[in-house]
């Protein structure tokens, strides 16, 4: 389940797109293969972007890969852009993308967008690496996985409180016959010492 | 359930009262009074009779939902009749938003009746008896809407599990290319007639698509009127119908949310459930272990009984042997005597 490319794209509604901000991992194509792929992902990038309304999410399949699209409109008109293989689950996808275009609007100042090459934006390499895990990186499936594991180990308890049952079980009834001898044992020297007086 | 008149019963009741026990006569004129003035169906007010026509519309449609809650329970794949039911879905949408306006009016018109009336007792009961009813329709109106509400959602889940089951009848690769761009195009612009495949095989997860596509704005415009009927106003029925296709596309990601919320809040309702279950087993066997701990003591003091006997044996015998060595040398001088005398 990986991510090939994270961006944020300015889409006006009517006129073409651009690129604000792009991060890629192609580490999974061979090296020969890479520069086609990364275009492929940037063309695929603005068509999408341009192609979806304001204030819409999309998803579109190509291959074998998944475009995730959110265009979020507003005064900034930006829309994120995850292009992930086909396992990747979607709604940690579009929290990203929601995520990503908070701090994205919150760190670039709109004077910016004009000047797309000069845009420093490092955060979104980290939002890459960070999400090729969603399990770990989403909030909701990390708790959930977290809930899991602890439902396993509760249910390992049960099973060891189910064994110190038995176990108890089996001291009880030994601790009876214990009991029992004992007490025969005491009866018997007591009785050595009443009667048949030896001399 | 339908609103009946009963007050013809009520007044027969009445009578029947007042025959058998002795009112003094003020009462029972006052009683008379009363009757005469309701008896004559010319002198209802507007008001009872907005609200009466409101009840029948509310009833109605109640009906017709009952219709529709039947037509969407049907899970057959090739019986499915999506016209039929988004008919009958634009129908009762109609009816829903046309009762709310009504009620919308009719609050109105009581709020001007408010304005306008002195304060009489009479006049303060009959505006607390008209808010009370407006209160009812209202209430009622929700109601129905929720129904409504979940009528679409056992559809929606009946046509996601028809479309899966074709998917497995039909070529699935198919479908699936279809899926996708199909599902975008059509959310992202109901006015495209494309054909993906070009054969028959797109036809009918198409229909779904479409039929679905119609029953989730629904829910979105349903759950916007709740909220404006809740609140009384009537006139958010005109945008509701506007922001549907803004809200769409927003209803998958954010229900996708909200299932895993949910089973995270199942996940945990579990976990308390397995914690009772363990506290419960480890408070049963705490009996057990009480009754190990009187066993060892018990053991303990026996033990030390018996060891204190046979110390006191033990110094017995011990103290014994002078009596024994007396007992023994004496016998022992009578033998000797009788071999020194012998």
């Amino acid at each position: 389940m990986k991510v090939y490319a994270l961006s944020v794209v300015r889409a006006p509604p009517s006129t073409t797109s651009t690129t604000l901000s792009t991060a890629t991992d192609l580490s999974s194509f061979s090296f020969y293969q890479r520069p086609s792929v990364g275009e492929f992902m940037q063309f695929f990038t603005k068509t999408i972007a341009e192609r979806t309304p304001q204030g819409q999410r999309q998803s579109v399949q190509e291959n074998q890969y998944t475009a995730h699209v959110w265009n979020r409109g507003g005064a900034e008109q930006l829309a994120g852009v995850i292009i992930t293989d086909q396992e990747y689950p979607v709604r940690p996808a579009f929290s990203l993308l929601t995520k990503l275009l908070d701090d994205f609007i919150a760190k670039v100042p709109v004077a910016a967008y004009d000047a797309p090459a000069a845009i420093a934006f490092p955060e979104i390499n980290a939002y890459l690496q960070k999400y090729q895990d969603p399990r770990q990186a989403d909030a909701i499936m990390k708790v959930q996985q977290e809930l899991d594991e602890t439902k396993i180990i509760l249910h390992k308890t049960i099973e060891s409180v189910l064994e110190r049952g038995e176990k108890i079980n089996d001291l009880v009834d030994r601790s009876n016959a214990l009991s029992a001898q004992s007490k025969a044992f005491y009866k018997t020297a007591k009785k050595q010492n009443s009667c048949c007086v030896v001399m | 359930m339908p609103v009946q008149d009963r007050t013809n019963e009520f007044r027969a009741c009445v009578e029947s009262i007042r025959n058998r026990s002795s009112f003094p006569q003020r009462g029972a004129e006052a009683k008379q009074r009363l009757l005469t003035n309701g008896k004559g169906p010319e002198s209802k007010s507007e008001f009872s009779r907005t609200a009466s026509s409101i009840a029948k519309d509310i009833s109605s449609t109640t009906i017709k939902l009952g219709k529709l809650a039947q037509l969407a329970k049907r899970k057959t794949l090739f019986d499915d009749r999506p016209i039929e039911i988004s008919e009958l879905t634009y129908i009762i949408k109609q009816d829903i938003a046309n009762i709310n306006k009504q009620i919308a009016s009719l609050q109105a018109y009581v709020k001007q009746r408010n304005a306008q009336n002195n304060k009489s007792p009479e006049g303060k009961q009959l505006d607390e008896h008209n808010h009370n009813v407006v209160m009812l329709l209202q209430s009622k109106l929700a109601d129905t809407s929720m129904t409504f509400k979940d009528v679409l959602e056992v559809r929606t889940q009946n046509m996601k599990e028809s479309k899966d089951r074709t998917e497995q009848f039909m070529h699935s690769t198919s479908a699936a290319a279809s899926q996708a761009p199909s599902n975008s195009l059509l959310f992202g612009n109901s006015q495209r007639q494309q054909d993906p495949m070009g054969d028959g095989t797109a036809l009918s997860p198409r229909l779904d698509i479409k039929g679905k596509g119609r029953a989730q704005p629904n829910s979105d415009i349903l759950a916007l009127d709740l909220g404006a009927a809740e609140e009384g106003q009537g006139s958010a029925t005109g945008d509701a119908f506007m922001q549907m296709q803004l809200v769409e596309q927003q209803d998958n990601y954010i229900q996708s949310r909200s299932t895993a919320i949910e089973s995270i809040e199942s996940t945990i309702a579990e976990l308390g459930q397995i914690f009772t279950q363990l506290a419960q087993m480890v408070a049963e066997q705490r009996e057990t272990v009480q009754r190990i701990d009187a066993d060892t003591v018990d053991i303990a003091s026996n033990v030390s009984g018996a060891q204190r006997e046979l110390l006191k044996y033990y110094a017995s015998i011990s103290s014994n042997r002078w009596l024994m060595l007396k007992v023994f040398g004496v016998l022992i001088v009578f033998f000797l005597i009788f071999i020194l005398v012998s």
